[in-house]
């Protein structure tokens, strides 16, 4: 036989020796041509533009897709198709287009697209996000081709931040099911199916000099730890959801850097049919047991905030410094209620979650240990996510972790987690008694002056104090990591965080 | 190997297939998960319960189990697998789409096992007791206890975020760019082929070592005939045969197990559809793709008995 050792050697040699051609980097090459290259969490299950199919083919929506406002970077509503809104006279919500917008096949953007796109929404089949929203809208009126009138059926104070949303843009009428004609800045020119998406500037956007790269290149990484070292390898100029344990690598590391902004949150719902939890006070002691910052330090690395009150994002008009801690960590309180409760011999009970999320998870172990020390002893029910969403919309639980962001920072965009008499969804509490919080909601939802909403919704928040609709428990940290030479993106703040992918617009490599 | 004996095998591959089949789309329909919800629940938003009802309506799913059993049955006769229920795209052409890629990661990662696993395995047999024996050893029992995704998450590490010499992971068409295909394709084959190169050397250096001991070795050798030719042509032949069967049950397992290295290196295979689809409950995807999996299984290992067969006429006979 005469394979010798060397001969082996020297093909386990000679073999990396040939595969140095390959190795190269060609990190910079597309960043020379003005692609931006962005590492997204998730495929887009579809691109339908009214249908909510998550925060990653949002980001994908806001550019392809036009809305008639958006929200700026300070997080504040802003003209895009319409130039202007306004109350009129009775009550009707009023918008004016801006003149020069128009689709992506050339067709100008004008007020029958605008009612045509709402009675979509809005319509007996639709399956959009915001339906429910929009069937509050008596009749769209045109006014003349520039002009739409929104009569509502009740008042609807926050109605120009429904189209803010990242599910609601105005297409033309001549779209069909299967081909959307939007009038965003971007157009979809190509997709990798499953891993990548590929976008290019319309050139008659109407706002000039936008968008500011000469194109966006999404690519999906699902799993957060490669979508970090697709970053810090240079595969890709911006990440998405940067995982909280490789935020501090990311602040470290010279050539990158890091926005987050505090919007998402953690907490508690309960089932509100069967006691212990159909009594305010046990929900209110499960408020007191927690300790928040044990969920921040370890389901989110630090990276995030207690929770103590209400989801009021801190530095709105809303937000108030007593309310927001009404739940502060409180154990003796907390014993106090169960007693008066009549559980002052604690109780056992099921906590569910999801294993496929580790911030659920997490989370769910830590209140399970808070709750036991109270006497709440909780069975922990972990099953995979799409069980876990099953059982949250039919009530199959006692208390249950979520984790959601709101709509907007209004805290109208609460609504959702907040009012337990809407239909049963895995994201609210199920069918739990809270009548003052769910009708300071209302009373703020239809109330046009600033001040007295503000007054409103403090209401609201103390009402919800008392009644536990949910239990906050922690905000989390939202992060975009980015090479050092991306300039121009912001992280929305608050709850917007979601709708940063507008901000890609106004990106570009310094 | 007669007809009647392919036949046979034929008949039992297409009986499994079916069963699978069935199997599956019963358990996954028996699981808690409503489709239509999960759609519209992604990022863990509240849908509008009337909008998921309608969005079942859509999607055929208020119709009767049995209703829907039939149809998907008599879909697989006429060749169509349905369409997903995520965005109505047809299951065959997302198979057709991801199939090849994971065929080629499989084929990547098989022959680079086959090249290291098999002649290291020779030359351990034959030089049994050498150093290079015990190194190789050490080395398979090491490549065998580590987890393939502590690999794949390693070989990121070292030549992705450190040393920047390849990408990540992810995807390029080779018709788009051969050389980034190439490169992006190189370290989920090394992560594949690390667990099977040290079975294939294992395997290979025993039954080396179990041909080596036979008389009809040391009568080839008694006659004169070179080194070489008694090791190729009558050792490896007689050795190659347990090797070849373990060889085609990994290359059917790693149809279902490319899953982590497909996820870790985000290379968009089948693995990709399929856990999005079970997490989702996209009923027609899951079955598509496991029907798939399991008929290209059956097919590998029908082929391995035909090898067999071919290698050994007694197996077939008997």
């Amino acid at each position: 036989m005469t394979i010798s050792r060397r001969t082996l050697l020297a093909a386990g040699m000679a073999t990396p020796l040939a595969t140095l051609p390959i190795l190269g980097r060609p990190a910079f090459a597309q960043r020379a041509s003005g692609i931006l290259r962005y590492g997204l969490s998730a495929f887009p299950p579809n691109l339908q533009p009214w249908v909510s199919t998550g925060a990653s083919a949002g980001t994908v929506k806001l550019l392809i897709h036009r809305s008639l406002v958006s929200y700026g970077p300070d997080g504040n509503l802003r003209g895009e198709l319409a130039e202007s809104w306004s109350l009129d006279g009775e009550g009707a919500w009023v918008f004016k287009l801006r003149q020069g917008c128009v689709f992506h096949n050339g067709d100008p953007v004008t007020a029958d697209d605008v009612k045509w796109s709402i009675e979509q929404i809005a319509g007996e089949k639709s399956t959009a996000y915001m339906r429910a929203q929009f069937q509050e809208v008596a009749r769209v009126e045109i006014v003349d081709p520039a002009t739409v009138r929104l009569v509502t059926k009740t008042p609807q104070a926050t109605l120009p931040s429904w189209f803010g949303n990242y599910n609601t843009f105005i297409l033309s009428r001549k779209s069909t099911p299967t081909e959307f004609i939007g009038a965003g800045p971007f157009r979809l020119v190509g997709q990798e199916r499953g891993s990548s998406l590929e976008l290019a500037p319309f050139d008659k956007f109407y706002r000039p000099g936008i968008p500011k790269v000469k194109g966006i290149k999404f690519v999906v990484y699902a799993d957060e730890n490669l979508r970090n070292a697709a970053l810090q390898s240079g595969d890709v100029d911006m990440i998405e959801y940067v995982p909280w344990q490789s935020m501090a690598a990311v602040e470290a590391d010279p050539r990158l850097k890091l926005t987050t902004q505090e919007g998402p949150f953690m907490d508690v719902l309960f089932n509100g049919t069967k006691p212990p939890f159909n009594d305010a006070r046990v929900r209110r002691a499960v408020a007191h047991a927690v300790k928040r910052d044990d969920i921040v330090k370890v389901a989110f690395f630090g990276r995030g905030k207690p929770l103590e009150g209400v989801p009021i994002v801190e530095g709105t008009p809303w937000w108030d410094k007593e309310l927001a801690h009404g739940w502060n960590y409180d154990p003796a309180r907390a014993k106090a209620l169960l007693t008066e409760a009549g559980y002052g011999n604690g109780f056992q009970t099921t906590l569910l979650a999801t294993a496929q999320f580790g911030m659920h998870k997490d989370t769910a172990e830590i209140v399970q240990q808070y709750l036991a020390a109270i006497g709440i002893q909780c069975e922990l029910q972990l099953p995979d996510w799409s069980t876990r969403v099953a059982r949250g919309s039919k009530g199959q639980y006692d208390i249950a972790i979520h984790g959601v962001s709101a709509d907007n920072n209004d805290p109208d965009g609460l609504t959702v987690v907040l009012d337990t008499s809407l239909s049963p969804a895995h994201g609210r509490s199920y069918r739990v008694d809270a009548p003052r919080t769910i009708a300071a909601l209302a009373k703020g939802r239809g109330e046009f002056d600033q001040a007295k909403r503000v007054e409103i919704y403090k209401e609201m928040q103390r009402a919800a104090l008392e009644e536990v609709p949910l239990v906050g428990l922690a905000w989390r940290s939202q992060g975009y990591g980015m090479d050092k030479s991306v300039e121009g993106f912001v992280n929305l703040p608050g709850a917007l965080s979601n709708s940063s992918g507008n901000m890609l617009e106004q990106t570009y490599f310094g | 190997m007669s007809a009647t004996w392919l036949a046979r095998k034929l008949c039992v591959a297409i009986f499994l297939a079916w069963l699978v089949a069935t199997i599956v789309f019963l358990s996954l329909h028996m699981v808690p998960g409503d489709p239509a919800e999960l759609l519209l629940s992604t990022g863990g938003t509240s849908p509008d319960p009337y909008a998921v009802a309608e969005l079942r309506e859509k999607l055929g799913l208020e119709r009767p189990l049995i209703a829907q059993y039939g149809s998907f049955l008599a879909g697989v006769l006429r060749g169509d697998l349905g369409n997903s229920l995520v965005d109505d795209y047809p299951v065959l052409q997302e198979i057709a789409l991801r199939l090849p890629r994971t065929l080629e990661l499989i084929a990547a990662g098989s022959l680079l096992a086959i090249l290291v696993g098999v002649p290291a395995g020779v030359y351990a047999a034959l030089h049994r007791g050498g150093a290079f024996d015990r190194a190789a050893s050490w080395v398979t029992a090491l490549l065998l206890a580590v987890p393939v995704f502590v690999v794949g998450t390693l070989l990121v590490l070292l030549f992705a975020q450190t040393l920047r010499l390849m990408p990540a992971g992810g995807f390029v068409a080779f018709s788009q760019d051969p050389a980034q295909h190439m490169k992006l394709l190189t370290l989920p084959a090394i992560a594949i082929a690390k667990g099977l190169a040290a079975v294939l050397f294992r395997m290979t250096r025993a039954a080396m070592l179990d041909a080596l001991a036979h008389d009809y070795v040391r009568t080839a050798r008694a006659k004169g005939l070179a080194p070489r030719r008694v090791v190729f042509v009558h050792v490896l032949r007689n050795a190659l045969n347990p090797v070849v069967t373990v060889l085609g049950l990994h290359m059917g397992t790693l149809l279902g197990g490319t899953v982590l290295v497909e996820y870790v290196f985000n290379w968009p295979g089948m693995s990709t559809p399929l856990l999005r689809a079970v997490e989702g409950r996209d009923y027609p995807m899951v079955v598509g793709i496991v029907l798939t999996i399991s008929v290209l299984f059956l097919l590998i290992n029908l082929l391995v008995e035909v090898v067999h067969a071919l290698l050994d006429p007694r197996i077939a006979h008997s």
